[in-house]
């Protein structure tokens, strides 16, 4: 069966970036010094060359991309300059805007203006909603003698949004990594059939990948040092994810604990760990001495920014409630929300909350098939049964 | 006729000394392993020394070299050598180097004898090393019976007309006219159509200085036509040609003038191959054509002034098929009406495909350029950049198999509406910026091309096309008569054929006849200009003196012995070399036979049918040929190494 070229959409997966594909003349070197590539999976020159020709169902039937953690030793030896770790980078971005059929993260990345939009109207909504929650009251439940956060904010009403608002967006991601599943798994044979078993023996790599991202190790001894900083934010993530998600009521409390109490060593270790990942990442997007940070587009500083903004917001909202200071603890607290808000709002639709997915998702995957495939060989010798 | 041999020459050039005491030096030559590699050099030069006296017997690794040369001029004088035989390659290749070495060192360089020991024994003799070393024994034994009963001979010099003919006016044709011209040469070109330029006339822009075509040719035709040593005849053929080198007669229709000419340059130039019916589609879909309709709608001043549209639509895909017509196979291609294969590559098509991909590109940035080839070729100074900024641009290659072949058929008709709009990506809004990326597509185009991808792994792509170009290549031009009549050689392609394409890359196996440009080969404009200059060079050359040296080989009549029965003129196979003459001899009127040594190839069939033996070839006279029978039946087995 033949494949319909249409040459226009690499000029729709520029506006994603790595916009120097039309120079590679698929040598292929890429590809030779790639630690991942093989074994089924010849990326990044197989994938470019998709990209070339606009073969899009073949490009959203690869899972190649997410085998990339954008080393950039193909972009250092590449002859031709074509940067192919950034046109990697570019096709993620574009299968997360194609997996996304709600439009948000298309939309995120191509326009500057819908970011902005995006963060403003997420913004507003911890705000209208204290200030509605004020309003009705008639602003009786702001203490101002003693800080009292719960009386301000009360945690139940908070909890309860939140759980919305994650629900909200756990349904959009679960939806896009189902589209994810039904472009990679789409048979090009449509009699053959991947087992359910298949999928369930798999089960434990997608649990191991989607912790520790381990096989970005293999990229080489001289990336572990991006592999562990990835694995500190991620560890301080999903600590708040799950102080925030699942405990608000017990995290967000107007007692003060003792220093050993895990509610406060929690937060701080995952507090610093943030600062710290987030910190790094902004550096080095502004030094631009590695690959992986030469190219930044605006959704590339979104992510770190927010994650330092909120540290350090929060690290303020507890310092001034120990310091007992009311207003600079309830504004503090607004502004911590609202940027939180905001960031997961944008994040869901394009950056890391997707790749976290997609990523594992895609070692999964590729496992399944290699499983069926496998199984689907007869054993030498064995004759055809009618 | 000028010859001027003496009565006894043997007598007069050897100082008295006979057959059996003149010094012979005997050269074998290694040929930098070539010969040694195989034969046993030193048990040749030891045989050798046996047979000539052992005054010289040498081996050396590169008699041809400077040193190696100068090893028998020294040996001339130092050791009185009256003759000298070289044992090395094939004569066609350095005979001449050893005769001229003979006459640097003040002998006559006629009384030198080559024999071929690498081409006849060394090379096809590998598998049997001893064998081989005793054919180069007996071989050499041979030269040196036929060095003693050499003569002295005086090459034969003659008028020559300082005139050059140039057949064909394409731009090979007018270099080599105006060349000629300006070194003081008359010339006469002749063009067989209506007006100069050939095919470059068509052309748009070249490679590899984007000039245009026609302001080039435009400069060189008005140097051509302004020059009063240029006269120019069009739409005129030749149609019968005699004579010889110096002095050729040409016959050209339909104006019935006659040229007296020196020399003749072919510049016949080339046919661009025409595909057969249906190949690539073409002749079956408008939307199908060639490079040269390509750069003729690209010419502003063409047909479309320099839009690209067919059937009065804009060309949204361009998909170029490279190697159409040739580097045909065996079993996979049609042969054409002859029922020949074109195999050979036509070189100058990959740079201008392009060449011509990357103007569209630049010119009509929205139109997609896709270039199917099979390798690319791009072989020339400045030839890669185009590849380069081919791909730059954005052109997009697929590379195919000579035997899975792009196949070109119309598109399935045009899909409803509610289709295309299904083939949006879900999600994007009507908003300006986001316009959905099906439709700047353009769906519709009138033909589809599919193609196996090997850089895309092989895989089946279906490429939309609204044209179709075919690389077409380059094929030999008819020029039967020509051939014909000048007794012009052909190789195997059906191209000219030169006589070494190294060492005389532009001359013609007849004296006198000259090769410029592509009727000897596929090759681009410059290459044409440097062959047309190259053979003016060589032209000029030959007539520059107003006289012409032939080497003496030719069959002079003893009129001693001479009857006069005429077996000669009848046995002759070429045209009045040889005529009956009547003469007043003692009193008395004789016939006897006349030999033209301008016409004279010393082909000896003359000799072999002479009754009285009054005709010989000099150089290959029968007694020489009798010492050299006696040398290689002569019994050498002491010499030898006999083997099982």
């Amino acid at each position: 069966m033949s494949t319909r070229v249409h040459p226009e959409l690499h000029r729709d997966i520029a506006r994603f970036g790595g916009d120097d594909i039309t120079k590679c003349m698929n040598c292929g070197n890429c590809t030779a010094v790639c630690s991942l590539a093989g074994d089924g999976a010849v990326f990044p020159r197989k994938t470019i060359r998709y990209m070339q020709l606009g073969l899009k169902d073949k490009l959203l039937a690869s899972p190649e991309p997410w085998l990339c953690y954008y080393c950039g030793e193909c972009s250092d030896t590449c002859p031709r300059d074509a940067n192919p770790a950034e046109t990697m980078m570019a096709m993620r971005r574009w299968l997360t805007a194609e997996y996304d059929h709600s439009g948000r993260g298309r939309r995120l990345y191509t326009s500057e203006k819908a970011v902005v939009t995006t963060i403003l109207k997420a913004a507003f909504i911890p705000l209208a909603l204290l200030l509605a929650l004020h309003a009705v009251t008639g602003f009786q439940r702001i203490v101002t003698d003693r800080v009292e956060l719960n009386t301000f904010a009360p945690v139940m009403w908070v909890w309860a949004v939140v759980l919305l608002h994650f629900a909200f967006l756990g349904y959009h991601l679960m939806m896009n990594a189902l589209h994810m599943i039904q472009h990679i798994m789409k048979p090009e044979d449509p009699e053959a059939k991947v087992p359910w078993a298949a999928y369930l023996l798999e089960l434990k790599s997608l649990a191991i990948h989607f912790i520790t991202q381990k096989r970005w190790r293999e990229c080489g001894e001289e990336h572990d040092g991006q592999w562990l900083t990835h694995l500190l934010l991620v560890s301080g993530y999903v600590i708040m994810l799950v102080l925030v998600v699942g405990m608000l009521g017990w995290f967000q409390t107007d007692n003060i604990y003792p220093v050993y109490h895990p509610q406060r060593w929690l937060g701080y270790y995952a507090t610093l760990v943030l600062i710290y990942a987030s910190a790094a990442m902004l550096i080095g997007r502004f030094r631009k001495r590695t690959q992986v940070h030469r190219f930044s587009r605006p959704t590339d500083w979104l992510f770190p920014s927010f994650i330092l903004v909120g540290a350090i917001t929060g690290i303020l909202v507890h310092a001034f409630r120990y310091a007992g200071w009311p207003w600079p603890t309830y504004g503090m607290y607004l502004i911590h929300v609202m940027a939180m808000v905001a960031m997961l709002d944008s994040e869901v639709g394009i950056g890391k909350w997707a790749h976290m997915i997609y990523r594992p998702l895609a070692i999964y995957l590729m496992n399944v098939k290699k499983r069926t495939q496998n199984q689907a060989v007869p054993e030498a010798g064995a004759l055809p049964t009618n | 006729m000028d010859k001027s041999q003496a009565q006894d020459p043997l007598r007069e050039a050897d100082n008295g000394a006979t057959a059996h005491t003149l010094r012979i030096g005997v050269y074998v030559c290694h040929c930098g392993g070539n010969i040694s590699d195989v034969v046993d050099v030193e048990r040749v030069v030891q045989a050798a020394s046996g047979l000539s006296n052992g005054v010289v017997t040498r081996h050396y690794p590169a008699m041809c070299s400077e040193t190696g040369q100068n090893l028998i001029i020294d040996d001339i004088s130092n050791e009185k050598l009256d003759r000298v035989v070289v044992a090395a390659c094939s004569p066609s290749l350095h005979e001449h180097t050893f005769r001229a070495a003979v006459a640097r060192a003040g002998k006559n360089a006629y009384l030198y004898e080559h024999v071929n020991i690498r081409e006849q024994v060394s090379w096809c003799g590998k598998s049997d090393p001893d064998g081989a070393t005793n054919k180069a024994i007996r071989l050499v034994g041979a030269g040196v019976a036929k060095a003693r009963l050499l003569r002295p001979l005086a090459p034969i010099s003659m008028d020559a007309k300082r005139h050059v003919t140039v057949v064909g006016g394409g731009v090979s044709g007018l270099r080599a006219a105006r060349d000629l011209a300006r070194i003081g040469l008359a010339v006469t070109l002749i063009e067989r159509s209506a007006s100069l330029g050939g095919h470059m006339a068509q052309w748009h822009l070249v490679y590899p200085t984007e000039d245009k075509a026609r302001d080039l040719l435009r400069e060189l035709v008005d140097e051509v036509i302004g020059d009063p040593n240029i006269t120019v005849h069009t739409r005129a053929e030749v149609i019968e040609a005699s004579g010889y080198v110096g002095n050729f007669l040409l016959r050209v229709e339909p104006e019935h003038i006659t040229v007296e000419t020196g020399a003749i340059v072919l510049a016949t130039g080339f046919d661009l191959y025409q595909p057969q019916e249906g190949e690539f589609g073409y002749g079956q879909y408008p939307e199908v054509i060639t490079l040269d309709q390509l750069e003729r709608m690209l010419d502003p001043e063409g047909p479309t002034s320099g839009r690209l549209e067919r059937n009065g639509r804009a060309v949204n895909n361009v998909c170029l098929i490279h190697c159409v017509g040739s580097r045909q196979i065996e079993g996979i291609h049609q042969p054409g009406p002859d029922g020949k294969l074109n195999e050979y590559c036509s070189r100058v098509c990959c740079t201008a495909t392009l060449r011509a991909a990357g103007e569209i590109r630049r010119r009509f940035p929205r139109t997609n350029v896709f270039e199917l080839y099979r390798d690319i070729r791009t072989y020339g100074r400045g030839h890669e950049e185009y590849y380069d900024e081919a791909s730059r641009l954005g052109v997009l290659f697929c590379r195919y198999e000579a035997d899975r072949p792009p196949v070109v058929s119309p598109a399935e008709p045009k899909k409803g509406p509610g289709l295309i709009c299904a083939k949006h990506p879900p999600g994007r809004s009507g908003k300006l910026n986001l316009v959905p990326f099906s439709a700047e597509e353009p769906d519709d185009s009138a033909l589809v091309v599919q193609v196996k991808d090997t850089l895309t792994f092989g895989e089946e792509l279906e490429i939309p096309a609204d044209l179709v170009v075919l690389v077409t290549g380059m094929v030999p031009r008819e020029i039967d008569t020509l051939v014909d009549q000048l007794k012009l050689s052909r190789s195997a392609d059906g191209f000219l054929q030169e006589v070494h394409p190294k060492l005389r890359p532009v001359e013609l196996a007849v004296n006198g006849l000259f090769v410029a440009g592509t009727c000897q080969a596929p090759m681009d404009i410059s290459e044409s200009c440097a062959a047309g200059s190259a053979a003016a060079a060589k032209a000029a050359a030959l007539l520059a003196s107003g006289r012409i040296e032939l080497d003496p080989f030719l069959a002079p009549v003893d009129l001693d012995v001479c009857r006069g029965e005429g077996k000669c003129v009848e046995a002759c196979q070429y045209q009045k070399a040889v005529t009956l003459v009547e003469v007043e001899r003692d009193g008395r009127k004789v016939r006897h036979a006349e030999v033209n040594s301008a016409l004279c190839n010393g082909c000896g069939m003359c000799t072999a049918v002479c009754p009285t033996g009054a005709i010989q070839v000099e150089g290959w006279r029968l007694d020489q040929f009798d010492a050299m029978v006696d040398a290689l039946v002569a019994d050498y087995a002491e010499t030898e190494v006999s083997h099982a």
